[in-house]
């Protein structure tokens, strides 16, 4: 039946040119901060706006910030996310566990920066570094254990039985048996809490006091004096760092299974 | 396997506390911000009393609009995030290869983890009056004159909070798809069932609790926006998220604390209807290797 087998193949290419134009409309917005980021290029030096960068001291002390919250996250998010899964796994309320977890998904940034904004406040915490690290590890939380659920998923527990069996307690056999055999996970979790983190704007925008990260000074930036070619530089390391530790979690996942 | 008594202790501990911890930083702010929108404006800060001052003060003039332009943009643009993340997800599920999956779910999730706030300032710059798209159409002889609505307009924000929240919507819809049982599918196709009446009585109520926490990520996300509306909207363009921000910016604490609370108490709504219906164990079967 050519008829049918050319209407099918028909289908298939729309399939794929619609498939195609989304990816299209996603990454487009990737490439005008590159373009704009070389404006001026021709006269004052091709890499005068990345310059700017490093000459602009608020901007530096915005990144050692963004940097230093970034790992902080990178720490303590998988950690947390750890310990989570293994309660999903031991106690009876899997569920519970799992909707509070995910919780943190589903409110609205702004809502998110203000509630924990107003609980820092009352307790009579100060604006700092550790009330940015602290709502970027409950934004990062709900990607962190959905990775390292899966990966832990893929471990068999008769590993464990086996542990215990030879006379481990929990914490040995999880240290010794479990986490060598998840460890790439982990360590792909811990890459993902780091870009989350690097890429949050506006929860930080209410909990940072004075502080800024390399996001929020872009932020205000703009709402008060708009964008400028150096603020395109800025946003093209942006996207390009996102983009390298993007590839790295790739390349962690690429040879866990590889493995 | 049970444990003795002394491991199980330890083991509440070393577990517990941490979950505990976790669980009162995310539900404990909720609360707090629930608690402070019944209190008085004091100056810069707050005193407690009860009052609905400041929901009454949010429901009149002006911010009303806010709230009625906010649930109408975030219904229509999870609508279109559904028409577009649903058919990409069937895609990825049914038609392309088992081990080329995962390198489709990942193209999709590489634009969604660079900051949309990013993304969006990349999209007022292609959308503006000499950006790329009026730039190739005039070139291309189709219009004389730039197009003034593709930019600070109901489109370009549509068009922004899609590119925000939609490629993340993809997930719990591929999720629920590929939990789906193929046998259940034959065995419509071997009843006689047409191609779409499967579809319709089989894969998509199958696939309903994907769909539902898809719908409700996009739906909370756009309600409550500030950065795409502001950036993409122009001035005046408001949505949740904006009258929170700018209840903020007059220090009024409570009156924020009472429009956020209209939209985490919709999205509590929404999430317990969801908890009630379905279960988050099938949903995430794949993830906890119960498929």
């Amino acid at each position: 039946m050519p008829r049918a087998a050319t209407a099918s193949r028909a289908t298939s290419a729309l399939i794929w040119a619609g498939l195609g134009l989304v990816l299209l409309f996603l990454y487009a917005p990737l490439v005008p901060p590159a373009i704009h980021s070389f404006e001026g290029a021709a006269t004052a030096g091709f890499f005068r706006n990345y310059a700017a960068i490093f000459h602009d001291e608020r901007l530096m002390r915005a990144l050692r910030t963004s940097l230093a919250v970034g790992l902080l996250v990178a720490l303590i998010a998988p950690a947390l996310a750890l310990l989570a899964a293994e309660a999903v796994r031991t106690w009876r309320m899997p569920r519970l566990i799992i909707a509070i977890m995910l919780l943190p998904l589903f409110v609205p940034g702004i809502s998110m920066g203000l509630a924990t904004g107003l609980l820092f406040q009352i307790l009579g915490i100060k604006p700092s570094l550790l009330t940015i690290t602290a709502v970027h590890v409950l934004w990062a939380l709900p990607f962190a254990f959905l990775i390292v659920l899966t990966v832990m998923a893929s471990f068999d527990q008769v590993y464990l039985e086996a542990a215990y069996m030879s006379g481990a307690n929990r914490v040995r056999a999880f240290l010794e048996v479990e986490l060598p055999q998840i460890r790439q996970g982990v360590v792909g979790a811990a890459v993902f809490s780091l870009i989350i983190s690097f890429n949050e704007t506006i929860r930080t925008s209410v909990v940072q006091g004075g502080r800024n990260t390399v996001q929020t000074y872009l932020w205000s930036q703009y709402q008060q004096v708009g964008l400028s070619p150096h603020l395109f530089a800025l946003m093209t390391l942006i996207i390009v760092i996102t983009l390298a530790l993007i590839a790295l979690v790739a390349l962690i996942d690429w040879r866990r299974r590889t493995a | 396997m049970r444990l003795p008594g002394r491991v199980r202790l330890s083991h509440l501990l070393v577990l517990g506390l941490p979950l505990l911890l976790i669980a009162g930083l995310i539900l404990g702010p909720l609360l707090i911000t629930l608690a402070i929108s019944v209190f008085e404006k004091k100056g810069f800060w707050i005193s407690p009393a009860f009052t609905l001052d400041s929901y009454r003060l949010f429901l009149t003039g002006v911010r009303l609009e806010v709230l009625e332009r906010s649930f109408r943009v975030a219904f229509a643009s999870t609508a279109i995030m559904l028409l577009i993340a649903y058919p990409i997800a069937y895609v990825i599920t049914l038609r392309v290869r088992a081990e080329l999956t995962r390198a489709f779910l990942f193209l999709f999730a590489v634009p969604f983890l660079v900051n949309y706030i990013v993304r969006t300032f990349a999209w007022a710059d292609i959308l503006s009056r000499t950006g790329f798209v009026n730039a190739a159409l005039i070139r291309l002889g189709l219009i004389d004159q730039p197009l003034d609505w593709l930019l600070f307009s109901d489109f370009a924000v549509y068009l922004g909070l899609v590119t925000a929240y939609m490629p993340f919507m993809i997930f719990p819809i591929w999720l629920s798809l590929s939990g789906v049982d193929r046998r259940l599918l034959e065995a419509s196709w071997m009843l006689g069932e047409p191609p779409l009446a499967t579809f319709r009585r089989v894969t998509f109520p199958l696939s309903l609790p994907g769909v539902f926490a898809a719908a409700i990520f996009g739906f909370v996300g756009s309600f409550g926006e500030v950065a795409v509306s502001l950036i993409l909207g122009g001035t005046g363009y408001q949505l949740l998220g904006n009258a929170v921000a700018s209840a903020l910016d007059v220090l009024n604490y409570p009156l924020a604390a009472a429009i956020s609370t209209v939209a985490t108490g919709l999205m509590l709504a929404l999430l317990i209807v969801w908890y009630r219906l379905f279960d988050i164990r099938l949903l995430l079967g794949k993830i906890m290797g119960r498929a």
